[in-house]
Parts: structure tokens; sequence; C-alpha cells
């Protein structure tokens, strides 16, 4: 299936760092590439830190000579490119031809290898068809022609490049930047006015706040979640600033793939879809954490020795925690990620739902933090809204809190801080 | 560090603790339990203590493993050079 996009030479495509990129720019940056993949019967590219356009054309130009694409949003040493990631050919950031890694293994077939996040070192690599990744993005519709998106996400990340795809497949213009500050994001927004933008919800809280009250300017006609836990307060004002807009919150992960969106303005999800499924996934929770069946799910990992997150029956473990809370299912964190305070569980993403909804918290972060007695307590980074008084906060937060969690669950300590940094997916950065 | 200076710096933390929590300060001296009724803090409120105490220090007296304290002046002994 030749990757379907519809654009006259001469329609913008891209907007790099703010500048245009034209359709006829796109299919001679890909026929240059394809020529040097021939040549080099490349079988598996690695593709290093490429920018939306570059990495576009590596797409179409590894479909024509049918090898494969593997995205890695930084670099990589080349010994551990060729024996650890099989890669025969690397093209970094800037370069416009590829290097050769080992002489070329020939054609394998086109499919789209994309590193798993949150890991250091060797990365666990998915395998994806074009077909699945493509699976749930609806044909054009309405004016998603010359829509313009804001790519907030790493394009080597599964949620960039789903984003990517969405953009090119429906004849849309994507903004880029080579570097995706959340104040260089805001201000090209201003500049370039999107009209769909996608984050997550760490990036949509210091998008706002960075705008102030320019947000209203954007003509933002979609706007969409994804990556973290949505919480309700983010949505409420989303809503508020965006009454015109659709809002909804997307469900996906690097090895289950896209599986759905929830459209409704609540956190959560229905608890009905456990029962019917939604989009052609099926849904069950199996020791308090989430599993699903999907037609979109990666092929399996590409990298030797990383243990399969399918069970034999097909259904793939998530390692989302959630909770089932009358009509709604709700996220409660990752299984990996549960801090053990004195024995008793928690994760950090059900006290920072928490912290988010007190008045004054701009954004919230909660980590463990080791210590001889108890193990971990529950340490939280608040960035306040402007005009808080420090202490007073800190004091409002530390009796809501208690008010609202159990006692181990409160946080003990609490740092009032500027910002708090997102990792390159667009995620509050975690230790450990 | 001296003992007294460690001393000064736990009494200081458990203040501010207590304060945050809105809750009046009892006379704090060296011979005063930390947990154990004396004060109204928990076994939490304590581990935060000794962060702020060891970030402060610049020591971790429990780098090999737990050593037992009881009182304000136990405690500080671990810190002081």
């Amino acid at each position: 299936m030749p990757f379907p996009f519809d654009y006259a030479g001469s329609d913008p495509v891209f907007t790099v760092d703010g500048v245009e990129e034209t359709a006829s720019q796109w299919q001679e940056r890909t026929a240059h590439l394809a020529a040097h993949l021939r040549d080099a019967a490349v079988s598996r590219l690695a593709l290093l830190n490429p920018s939306g356009n570059r990495l576009a054309a590596a797409l179409l130009a590894c479909q024509s000579v049918e090898c494969e694409v593997l995205l890695l949003r930084g670099t990589l040493p080349d010994d551990v490119l060729r024996k650890e990631l099989a890669a025969d050919a690397a093209l970094s950031g800037s370069d416009d031809a590829p290097r050769a890694l080992c002489a070329g293994g020939g054609r394998r077939g086109f499919s789209i290898l994309l590193a798993t996040s949150g890991t250091t070192g060797v990365p666990k690599i998915a395998r994806h068809e074009l077909a699945t990744l493509l699976g749930r993005i609806r044909p054009a519709q309405g004016n998603l022609e010359r829509a313009r998106w804001l790519l907030t996400y790493h394009p080597a990340s599964f949620a960039g490049l789903q984003i990517l795809l969405t953009a090119l497949s429906t004849g849309g213009q994507l903004l880029t930047l080579s570097h995706t500050t959340v104040p260089d994001l805001a201000q090209t927004a201003l500049t370039h006015r999107p009209t769909h933008v996608s984050g997550t919800p760490t990036f949509w809280r210091a998008f706002l706040m960075t705008l102030g009250p320019r947000a209203a300017e954007l003509p933002l006609e979609q706007i969409t979640l994804g990556g973290e836990i949505v919480d309700q307060g983010v949505l409420d004002r989303l809503r508020t600033l965006f009454p015109q807009a659709g809002i909804r919150h997307i469900y996906a992960s690097t090895e289950a793939g896209s599986l759905f969106s929830v459209k409704d303005a609540r956190a959560g999800f229905p608890a009905r879809w456990l029962e019917e499924g939604i989009d052609g996934v099926q849904l069950r929770i199996r020791e308090s954490a989430l599993e699903v069946l999907s037609p979109r799910a990666m092929k399996g990992y590409a990298s030797l020795g990383a243990l399969s997150p399918f069970h034999d029956d097909g259904w793939l473990k998530t390692g989302d925690l959630v909770q089932l809370e009358g009509d709604r299912v709700y996220f409660k964190g990752r299984t990996d990620q549960v801090i053990s305070v004195g024995g008793a569980k928690l994760t950090p993403e059900e006290v920072e739902a928490v912290l988010l909804a007190i008045p004054g918290v701009q954004e919230a972060r909660v980590s463990a933090l080791k210590n001889p007695l108890t193990g971990f307590i529950v340490g939280a980074d608040i960035v306040p809204e402007p005009g808080c008084d420090p202490n007073q906060l800190k004091a409002t937060i530390l009796r809501e809190a208690s008010a609202r969690l159990e006692n181990h669950k409160v946080p003990r300590r609490i740092r009032i801080v500027d910002q708090i940094s997102l990792s390159q997916s667009g995620k509050k950065e975690r230790l450990g | 560090m001296s003992v007294e200076e460690a001393q000064n710096l736990i009494i200081q933390s458990v203040r501010e603790t207590l304060s945050m929590k809105g809750l009046a300060t009892p006379s704090i001296e060296s011979h005063t339990a930390l947990l154990g009724g004396a004060l109204p803090i928990d076994s939490l409120d304590l581990a935060a203590i000794v962060i702020q105490i060891s970030e402060t220090s610049g020591k971790d007296p429990f780098a090999a493993g737990f050593v037992e304290f009881r009182t304000v002046e136990e405690l500080a002994r671990l810190y002081a050079d």
C-alpha cells in the first residue's frame, strides 16, 4: 500500500523551525534518499533524531525500496546500531545521505521499528506495520485538509509518528521544531496558528501557563491529550478556554498501538467498554492492570532478548494500573512506578491527581524519597499559580492532601519550584 | 557540624513540620523523644526530617544501614563531626 498523501507540488507540507518545505521538496528529498538506499542494498536504516520532514521522507524512501526504518529519538554509537540493533545504515539528524555501518543485507520488506520510551541504554524495539499505524486514522473529513498540526512530541516517538501520519494522510500541514521546548512551541503557535494540537497533559498545563491570556488567540479546532493520565482539571480548563474545539484523550502506547479515544471530556473511560470493547479492541482487568486484545498492536519486539508483553492468547499487558469507580474506569499509574512507603503502596499519578485539583497548584510531580526509616516517603514538587504565597500554598496542600489521601500517600516534603522538566516524549521526567 | 548545631537543625525542622501542619510547637529539648507521643509527628514526618538534615549537612549516617536513635540528641550525634 503506498503511503497515502495528496498534495500539489507547491503546497507547503512542513514548517520546520519557521521554514516552509513544499510537497515537491519532500519528494526530492525522498527520491534522493531512496537512490542511496537502493544502491547500498540497505535492509534496516537507523534514523537518528530526525526532524519531522526528514522522517516523512525516510518513511517514503524506505517504503519504496522495501527496507525497514528504525526510528530513534537520540543517537547511539555505530557499533551498537550495527551489532545490537542490526542496522546496516544510519542517517543522522541533518545529514542528507545515509552512512553505511556494514554491507547491506538486501530487501527485507518495509516495516517501522520504534524504540520504546522510558528506557536507558539499548532500547527495546517494537515492530509496526504502516497499515496498522494508519488503522485509526479517519478519512479526511470536515476541514482536515489544510489543517495545521503542531507537533509537540518527538517525531520519532509513537505519538509523534501518529500525529505526522495523521496530518500527512489527511492533507494537513505539519508545524515542527528541532527543539520542542514549551516556550518555543508557544511562540510557534502564536505565529503559525495551528488548528490541531496534540500533547501530554503536562505539556498542555505548561503550554497554557506560558501562553497566558494569549491562549484564546489560537484557532484550535481539535485538542488531543495522551501519553499520561488525563485529569479532569486540565480537561475542564481546556473546555473553558476553547469552547469551540473538539477535545479528546487518546489511549495508546508503542507496544499496544493506538487503542481508543475518549471524547466526552471526562477523565478515564466508560466502564461498559470492558464488556463491549471499543474500536475493535477488547479490554480486561487483571491484577488491577489493564490488558488489551488489539488489532493495532505491534507485531512483536524486533530486539533480541526483550521479554514479550503478550500472553499466549494474544492479550497484551499494558502495565497501566486501573480502578473501576461506578460507570468509569480510571488510570492510576504504572505497575513499574509503584512506590512502597513502609510496605503500603501508591503511584505518583494518583497523588498528583489530588494535588492538581488543589487551587493554586499549576503543576505537580510526585516522587519517592529514599530514607532509612520507611524505605520511601512521598515528595512533591509544585509549580504554583502566579501570585501564590509559597508557604501558604504548602500548608494548604498538606491540609487538603491529608483530608483526601491515606496517610502514607500524603507528601511529606513539598518543594515549590519554577518548572517541572519534560522528557523527550513530553511526559514529566521521572527518575528510576 | 557540632552536636549542638545538628540539634538546632533538627529542632528547626520539627518546628517547620508542625507549623506547616498548623500545630502548636511544644518545647523540644535534647532528651525529647522524636517518636512516641512527646511530639505530634509520625514516622513519615520523621523520615522527611532525616532527609532534610542529610541534605543540609551533606552527611548520610545511614549509608551502611539503619542506626538506632530515639531522642533529638541521639539523632544529632549521628550528624556531628
